[in-house]
């Protein structure tokens, strides 16, 4: 409900009133176990003298795109027609010249939206409605669905940010890649802006046993028919921070929705868990970890992210090898090439980390040609721990493509790149997960981590007219999603096959679904993200004629005019005659502000007041003006050596200076350390052949029941839990003893039989793990 | 070609998007229609002004530093307020300073344009 209160925000710290040209963004909607069908309903009010031309600029969620939206107004409501960009355009400026309401919705690279309403009158309130389909993060135990209430900003080698008023900063892309599209002031204190809240129906999910927000506080309602109902807890909120929702299931079993589609064809959406295909294959890991160190990634970020690490390597066996890379705007790695996983290297990639401090842009194609480099060629896989706050993401797609080297993406942050990074993720053929800096982002690491790099199934191929294709390879924790129809509407069969005779059968029945139509969108909102990833913006941004001979531009089009959804070639438009209609008005444009996302320090992109950033500016400071001024290079004689960077040599400098000029990194908290901190620390104690460390082999067998045990305790077993991969070491250590005292071999052997059933002994494991000296006895109690 | 020209005869002279247009002269960077209403025109100046616009924002320039440069009220050299700099002494006789406090992009232009000069002083040594 809306009050004459919720239109009139206040700046906290004056008291005066804001005028805003967006008042409110409210979701509303459905969203299923494969994607979500949403309503945006965006309220604009013009405080102009004249009228107004206002624009909202949003990024879609992931595998997303805009479908159609209604304008209401008093004594109107018109709808959207889906138009060819230039002919959409041309619709919009004719209407807007005829003094008529004009709406156009227009999506740019990098998934970004424009939504442009103009010759809302003075006082007018006028609300677009719009629909839009979207993915969800897919995990075998629920799925995770994010939209953004915000826009980060993002890196580009070529974008020109600054400060304009205090506390408000402004960002430009270049025109040539990125067209006319127009970017939001970025506010630091998002509070005087316009309102965001959410009611959601999760729908089709009875057996769901958790609905729940890490982003928000929500209200949680059981419906009859099965489904949830969530809503902001709050009558509102601000814009910055993603709506984040998970759902999590009772049980891991494969779902299917399906029903009749507009086309009178058979559409269905199948879900089908990780745990259907089968065990993991033992291969040595060959395993490159990029590290996105840029000044975005500043505090717990980066912390959290270098501990999950330190976690991940003590997981690695001796026959495994790895690479480490760092990278802002330069790219540095621990050594030239890749290491076995031995004690020694994990400490050394320790000390490495240790040294790496947040600072700089994110060039993450140098990071990734710096990993594809260790890994030569040769195979293996990449994890990438970003906030992937990076534009002109179709170029690092492109090259990631090329490279044939599966990505594995660990996004953070509260405020999406989800999109992007979980394209990066299913291109390379890789999977990706996202985290929000309020959850811990170490766990999910260690969680990745365990998941990649042995996959559960590969030469993965299903049956029947499945659009897009499959994955190729399969990963642990991660499910298969598939899109298809079948021409008849009798029931019917979804026929899966892989590498060594793995095959699977799901029934359909399109009989009573009720999802034909939604999951047939999904479908098509899937393929459109797509192939806008192959769609480099030089060809998206050529004339007409020229764009014809593009083969992603064509197949968008047709895309677009199937399933009747917006793309880079087709975008939506309105224009509402309406009495009083007055031709040639000039209207005053202004663009709608938003939040920084609460997690990015404002500075980490906006320095200085704006005329002091111009892009070329030869002349030298002038001497008094240098309150310091440390050396990057001591002396002539430092002159960096041929075939190595100043650049590089400067880096190093420049960390130091960072911290001198006041660019610290935020002080931690340190709150006494959680069941998983203690684990997390466990984990990376663990020696390279899976045991603990101890000062003998009996200490050793001791000190690994005790911590195998406290993961069992804690529900992590060689299957389940993020501590998955040590869990299995731990055992195979433990397996593999021999030699000890007969005694001490039979207690070894007999906690070894009960880790296996997955449950640990009664007992403190954890606060035993803790202590030092001779467990034996509290093993050989628990034993019996 | 009359010198007189509606807003999208102006767009296609400039090569600039009439909404742009209207952004700019919304955020006084280009004056509004020389007759406003019905039959709105925009003359040379608006063309030659949003030239001289395209021109600033290709040296890098944002809209915040465009409109004091055009209207003559700010100089074309940036101010310099930044209480800490780097040196970086790159050749024997040539030293150069950068703002310590520049955003993540600009940092890297400075640090590879001053690769360059390193590189080019080399060579000619």
């Amino acid at each position: 409900m809306t009050t004459p209160a919720c239109f009139a925000p206040l700046l906290a710290k004056t008291g005066e009133a804001v005028q805003l040209a967006m008042q409110r963004l409210w979701l509303g909607g459905q969203v299923l176990p494969a994607g979500a069908r949403i309503t945006v309903e965006h309220v604009f009010r013009s405080a102009e003298a004249r009228p107004l031309e206002v624009i909202y600029s949003f990024p879609l969620p992931r595998d997303a795109a805009l479908r159609r939206f209604r304008i209401t107004g008093e004594g109107f409501e018109a709808h959207s027609e889906l138009r060819q960009t230039e002919a959409a355009v041309k619709a919009y400026e004719e209407g807007l010249a005829q003094g008529s309401l004009s709406t156009l919705a227009r999506q740019y690279g990098d998934g970004l939206i424009n939504l442009t309403v103009g010759n809302i009158r003075p006082g007018e309130d006028v609300t677009v409605h719009l629909e839009l389909l979207a993915g969800v993060e897919l995990r075998d135990d629920g799925f995770r669905f994010r939209f953004p209430f915000t826009l980060a900003p993002a890196y580009h080698p070529r974008a020109r940010a600054a400060v304009v008023t205090p506390g408000e900063g402004e960002m430009e892309l270049p025109g040539d890649e990125f067209g006319d599209v127009i970017l939001p002031p970025f506010r630091e204190d998002a509070s005087a802006l316009h309102q965001v809240g959410f009611e959601l129906s999760v729908a089709g999910a009875p057996e769901t046993d958790e609905v729940g927000s890490p982003s928000h506080a929500v209200r949680v309602k059981r419906e009859s028919a099965g489904g949830s109902r969530v809503a902001l807890a709050a009558e509102k909120d601000i814009p910055n921070r993603d709506l984040v929702l998970d759902v999590h299931y009772q049980q891991v079993a494969p779902k299917v929705l399906a029903g009749i589609g507009p086309d009178g064809k058979g559409h269905f959406a199948a879900i089908v868990p990780s745990t259907s295909f089968g065990g993991k294959t033992e291969a040595p890991r060959r395993l490159v970890i990029l590290l996105d160190r840029s000044g975005s990634m500043q505090g717990a970020p980066i912390t959290q992210a270098a501990k999950a690490i330190d976690a991940c390597l003590a997981a690695l066996a001796e026959t495994d090898t790895f690479g480490l890379v760092a990278f802002a705007d330069q790219a540095e790695s621990c050594d030239t090439r890749l290491l076995p996983g031995t004690r020694e290297n994990r400490q050394r990639a320790h000390g490495f980390l240790q040294a790496v401090k947040a600072y700089g842009g994110t060039e993450l194609l140098l990071g990734f040609r710096k990993a594809v480099e260790l890994l030569e060629r040769g195979g293996g896989d990449v994890l990438i721990l970003t906030d992937g706050q990076v534009a002109g993401t179709e170029r690092i797609l492109a090259e990631a493509r090329a490279a044939n080297t599966r990505l594995h993406c660990l996004g953070i942050g509260s405020a999406s790149q989800d999109r992007f990074l979980a394209l990066l993720a299913r291109e390379t053929g890789g999977v990706s997960r996202f985290v929000t800096p309020s959850e811990r982002v170490d766990l999910p690491a260690v969680d990745l981590f365990a998941s990649i790099g042995r996959p559960v199934a590969s030469g993965l191929k299903a049956q029947g007219n499945i659009q897009p294709e499959p994955p190729v390879t399969v990963f642990s924790g991660t499910p298969v999603l598939l899109f298809g129809e079948e021409e008849s509407a009798a029931d019917s069969r979804i026929e899966l096959s892989w590498d060594g005779g793995g095959a699977l059968n799901l029934p359909l029945s399109f009989a009573g679904g009720d999802s034909g139509e939604t999951v047939w969108l999904l479908q098509g909102a899937r393929l459109i993200t797509d192939w806008e990833s192959r769609y480099p913006s030089v060809e998206a941004l050529a004339p007409l004629e020229k764009r014809r001979q593009s083969r992603a531009g064509a197949r968008l089009r047709d895309l677009s005019e199937t399933y009747g959804l917006a793309s880079r070639e087709m975008s939506l438009v309105a224009v509402v005659k309406r009495a009083g209609d007055r031709t040639g008005d000039l209207p005053v444009t202004r663009v709608v502000p938003v939040g920084m996302p609460r997690d990015t320090r404002f500075d980490a992109y906006f320095h200085a007041p704006g005329k002091v950033t111009g892009a070329f500016a030869p002349c030298p400071p002038p001497l008094h003006s240098m309150a310091s001024a440390p050396m990057a290079q001591s002396a002539p004689s430092a002159m960096p050596p041929s075939g190595r960077s100043l650049v590089s040599r400067l880096g190093a400098a420049i960390f130091r200076g960072n911290a001198s000029s006041g660019h610290d990194e935020p002080a931690l908290p340190s709150p006494s350390p959680t069941h998983d901190d203690e684990l997390l620390a466990l984990a990376s104690a663990m020696d390279s052949d899976g045991g603990m460390p101890g000062k003998n082999p009996e200490a050793r067998a001791a000190a690994t029941v005790v911590v195998l045990f406290a993961f069992l305790a804690q529900g992590h077993t060689p299957s389940k839990g993020a501590f998955r991969s040590h869990v299995g070491r731990l055992l195979a250590f433990l397996q593999s003893l021999g030699g000890l005292p007969a005694p001490k071999q039979k207690l070894a052997e007999a906690a070894l039989a009960a880790a296996r059933k997955g449950k640990a002994p009664a007992g403190e494991w954890l606060a035993l793990a803790r202590t030092t000296g001779d467990h034996w006895s509290a093993i050989a109690q628990a034993m019996g | 070609m009359s010198e007189e020209r509606t807003l999208a005869e102006l767009a296609d002279a400039a090569g600039i998007p009439a909404r742009t247009i209207r952004f700019y002269i919304s955020r006084g960077l280009l004056a509004g229609p020389a007759k406003a209403g019905r039959g709105a025109i925009y003359t040379a100046k608006h063309l030659e002004r949003l030239e001289k616009i395209k021109a600033l924002q290709a040296q890098g320039r944002l809209l915040s530093e465009i409109a004091p440069l055009l209207d003559g009220t700010e100089s074309a050299r940036p101010g310099y307020l930044s209480s800490a700099w780097w040196q970086h002494a790159i050749a024997e006789d040539v030293v150069v300073w950068t703002r310590a406090d520049a955003s993540p992009w600009r940092q890297k232009q400075i640090r590879d344009a001053v690769d360059e000069l390193a590189a080019r002083l080399r060579r000619e040594e």
